[in-house]
């Protein structure tokens, strides 16, 4: 915060208060991202969404619509931990836990559909319960280091707990939620509805007191601290509640690709979420909606091209974070300020 | 500055034998002061004193190795600041004083979290509860930046102010949870002759509201004109306190300041 | 099982990973140290170093001790160009440089894969001899490849603590303000620093070929192992490295030989996490604010 000139004072108390009263507002938000929120907008694409099957898409499309809500689930839970000021680089750790949790209370516990993702709620939310107060205490680097490793003992257990996981072989014949969602057209929909509730859920909590106070404490646990907030409890919380959301994600994936493979539930998925956070925006809901369409429709273009996929993405991120550290969604902003405004 | 009486049971804050180690030195040693209410109290001392550790032991931002605090009575050592705030006991920081991103307003009302926030459930749903509190929230912060003068520039960016009218939302911030007593860390660092008289005068506004203040600063002008009474501190504990202008012309307290062999050489 | 031949045979081995280990980890921490930065990508030149090796010593049939440390300066030499076009702009911006390296990272291995496809190939060793001492008998490559981790590092001490640039690099590393108000050119220092870091990974790398296996993806292993030695030594402290990768050498070889490859990844990754939350910054490195 530099001192000010007395002229610089001037010029600004003439703009706080000039005779006609109109004092720029502070545009935190940029117009394209207030666009892109819009109830109307939202509404909109949600009725597309609804509709997409009636335009006579073949079973592929859908399998990508289904697969791409479920990583929109994955990553907006993550957005969640991410607000608060953290970033986790285990995430799909706790996907996989709801996944095998999922699949076992079908399979051995003859446990119905809806009774099983409940569990893949719980399973890794109380995980979270047991390792959030600890991991949470940790600043920004570390915080990245721990998830990481433990994404990868999570892994480890994966492919090593024969008897209950499978091993490195996983599960197979991971029933469908039931005979009616075996088939493509209603599981899109089942997909689709859990997607659109939990977006609804998480967009209300961000819109609500909770939201302000995860802000406060993303831009200043010191200040917000004073002011009452209780730091530590209320990331615990939303830690608590995004793993829970991430193994719901998991739980949906493992009943519809019908096979639990412990690999896709390492470091590269956590990343590919980091990535989506990232790149499509880390400070708006709109960032990893947006980050996830790009996650998936990028491949289409570079069909056949799998290592260039990743090579493409490798630069991106590079330009992301040494360029636009708040992503997409915040690039109107930057531009309005005239270019590169440097990362922070 | 007329010194307030101090009758045992006014004391709205009393720290007793308040130590802190880090590892084998001692930050704060020992350290005994009091509060009165609706009193201002300054801590003044060369650096390394002590002060800002002691202010963070009080505000409960790190803990003490041994002594009490005690607010209105109550034992409040070692308590997180969130906890603390809900008893009164709120604090400015010196180096980030504001949400420099968000408006004067935003800040205003990030604040006032205690009488805004209606718990995890009731807020997720918008109780009726939730509601009253807001619309109060947003009486009492209008009146806050009405108050000081800051109702014009409530829509810009706090980051975006001169420095010194984000000391006085630093201020602002913590008013908002209507505290009983406020800790302010170097208010006036860093700011003009004119800036400074404008925080002073923020500043019995606030006790004139009845709220109990601590100063924490460098500048002996600005803590001699707002000041009833100076506590100086030296190498973790107390040396003295009295009125300002006694403490200042003391011996032992320019010597802390200057070294020995100035105290006879200086006369305030 | 626990005689004393197998157990010396254990550390032995120990050691000769230690090396190995140790050589990854300076140049991780060397970065972290002066420029602050999360290396993601150092992995990836060590599987460069690999690449390297096998083709001027492989391919080319070099003499050994010609080719491996030709290898790395030439990798390190080519990475100088990532430094101007990737590295500055991360340079002292810790968590960006975390993302940003791991999006190079990704970008260096799949073009390798572009380059040389995804199967796995091998590095032949520099001597097939063996040495025995009593009834120990060791592989002379380990010993080799011993002995040249030590000059590199016995040569890193020397230039850190007796040139000019080398001691400019350690004032640099302690505070750069204070360094660059000194007089110390930053931006040289870093290429420097950047330079000698690739070197060693490079180096190790392609040691780490030969001890195990080349690939693109074999960089992410020696990622790791430079992560956890720099977490147990502490973040920028270069004795520590020292004592980190001689604690995780050993401790591989001991948990590996006697316990099975999981068992030494949950007992390192778990002693690690310990640490990160109790003492994050390691066994010899400075509690930071």
């Amino acid at each position: 915060m530099s001192k000010l000139s007395t002229l610089q004072r001037g010029q600004l108390a003439a703009q706080a208060a000039p005779p006609g009263g109109a004092a720029r507002p502070a545009a935190v938000a940029g117009t394209a991202r207030r666009w892109l929120t819009h109830p109307a907008v939202a509404a909109v694409v949600a009725l597309a969404l609804v509709l997409l099957p009636f335009t006579g898409q073949d079973k592929f499309v859908l399998s990508v619509a289904v697969t791409t809500f479920i990583t929109a689930i994955a990553a907006a839970s993550l957005h969640l931990i991410v607000r608060t000021g953290h970033v986790s680089l285990g995430h799909a750790a706790f996907m996989g836990i709801g996944a095998y949790v999922s699949a076992l209370a079908t399979m051995r516990l003859n446990l119905p559909f809806p009774l099983a993702v409940c569990l893949a709620f719980l399973a890794p939310a109380a995980l979270a319960l047991l390792v959030g107060p600890v991991v949470l205490r940790l600043t920004g680097k570390y915080f990245v280091l721990v998830t990481f490793l433990f994404g990868e003992i999570v892994r480890t257990v994966f492919v090593n707990w024969t008897e209950v996981t499978g091993g490195s072989n996983g599960i197979f014949g991971v029933p469908a939620p039931s005979p009616y969602f075996a088939e493509p057209v209603p599981f899109y929909y089942l997909a689709l509805g859990f997607m659109l509730v939990i977006l609804a859920l998480i967009a209300r909590l961000f819109n609500s007191e909770i939201g302000r106070a995860i802000e406060a404490i993303r831009e200043s646990e010191p200040l917000a601290r004073c002011s009452g907030v209780p730091v530590l409890r209320l990331k615990v919380t939303i830690f608590v509640l995004a793993c829970g959301l991430a193994g719901i994600a998991g739980a949906l994936q493992g009943h519809f690709v019908r096979y639990i493979d412990p690999t896709s539930f390492a470091t590269d998925q956590s990343l590919t979420l980091v990535v989506i956070n990232v790149v499509g925006g880390m400070f708006t809901l709109v960032g990893p909606i947006l980050g996830t369409l790009f996650m998936v429709l990028l491949p289409e273009f570079l069909r056949g091209y799998v290592e260039l996929q990743h090579v493409f993405f490798g630069v991106v991120l590079i330009l992301v974070m040494a360029f636009f550290s708040g992503g997409i969604a915040d690039m109107g902003q930057l531009l309005r300020r005239g270019g590169a405004k440097g990362a922070k | 500055m007329s010194a307030s009486a101090n009758p045992p049971s006014a004391r709205l804050l009393e720290v007793a034998g308040l130590t802190r180690h880090f590892g084998g030195l001692k930050a704060v040693s020992d350290l005994n002061f009091h509060v009165a209410e609706r009193e201002i109290l300054g801590i003044i001392g060369p650096n390394g004193a002590g002060k800002t550790t002691a202010i963070n032991l009080v505000s409960g931002v790190i803990r003490p190795s041994g002594g009490q605090v005690r607010l209105a009575g109550e034992d409040i050592t070692g308590l997180p600041p969130h906890v603390l705030a809900r008893k009164g006991l709120v604090r400015t920081f010196q180096s980030t004083t504001v949400y420099g991103d968000r408006t004067v307003h935003e800040n205003a009302v990030r604040g006032a979290f205690l009488g805004l926030y209606p718990g995890f459930v009731s807020a997720f749903i918008d109780t009726p509860r939730a509601r009253r509190m807001r619309a109060d929230t947003e009486r009492l912060v209008g009146e806050l930046l009405e108050w000081l003068n800051l109702s014009e520039v409530a829509h810009l960016k706090a980051g975006s102010l001169p420095y010194g009218y984000q000391k006085t939302l630093g201020m602002v911030i913590t008013l908002a949870a209507q505290p009983r007593i406020v800790m302010l860390d170097e208010p006036v660092a860093g700011l003009s002759a004119e800036e400074a008289d404008h925080v002073r005068d923020t500043i019995l506004k606030i006790r004139e509201r009845g709220i109990t203040v601590i100063v924490i600063d460098h500048n002996m002008r600005f803590m001699k004109g707002l000041c009833d009474r100076v506590m100086v501190m030296n190498q973790g504990h107390e040396l003295t306190t009295g009125l300002p202008l006694e403490v200042l012309a003391n011996p032992q307290v320019i010597e802390a300041y200057l070294g020995r062999g100035h105290a006879a050489a200086h006369r305030i | 099982m626990f005689n004393s031949a197998v157990l010396t045979q254990v550390a032995v081995d120990g050691i000769g990973l230690s090396a190995i280990y140790i050589l990854i980890a300076l140049g991780f921490t060397l970065l972290f140290g002066i420029m602050r930065v999360v290396n993601f990508a150092h992995g990836a030149f060590a599987m460069l170093g690999g690449y390297a090796l096998f083709y001027l010593y492989g391919d080319w049939g070099l003499p050994y001790l010609v080719a491996a440390p030709l290898a790395a300066l030439v990798v390190a030499a080519a990475a100088l160009v990532l430094e101007r076009f990737v590295y500055r702009f991360f340079y002292q911006k810790m968590f960006q440089s975390m993302i940003g390296l791991l999006g190079l990272d990704m970008a260096i291995m799949y073009l390798a894969v572009i380059a040389w496809n995804a199967e796995e190939r091998s590095v032949p060793p520099g001597t097939e001899a063996l040495v025995e001492v009593g009834d120990l008998v060791f592989p002379a490559q380990k010993l080799i490849i011993a002995a040249i981790a030590a000059v590199a590092l016995l040569a890193f001490y020397l230039f850190t603590h007796y040139t000019r640039y080398g001691r400019a690099m350690r004032a640099a590393a302690q505070d750069v303000e204070i360094a660059q108000a000194q007089g110390v050119n930053s931006s040289a220092i870093y290429q420097l620093a950047f330079f000698i870091a690739v070197f060693m990974a490079a180096l190790a790398g392609g040691f780490y070929a030969q001890t195990y296996a080349l690939s693109p993806f074999v960089g992410e292993p020696q990622l790791m192992i430079a992560f956890v030695v720099v977490i147990l030594g502490g973040m920028g402290s270069i004795p520590g490295v020292a004592l980190g990768g001689l604690l995780l050498g050993l401790a591989n070889s001991f948990l590996g030989t006697f316990y099975g490859s999981a068992a030494s990844t949950f007992v390192t990754f778990g002693a690690v996490i310990l640490l990160l939350i109790f003492r994050p910054w390691g066994l010899l490195g400075a509690k930071e604010a």
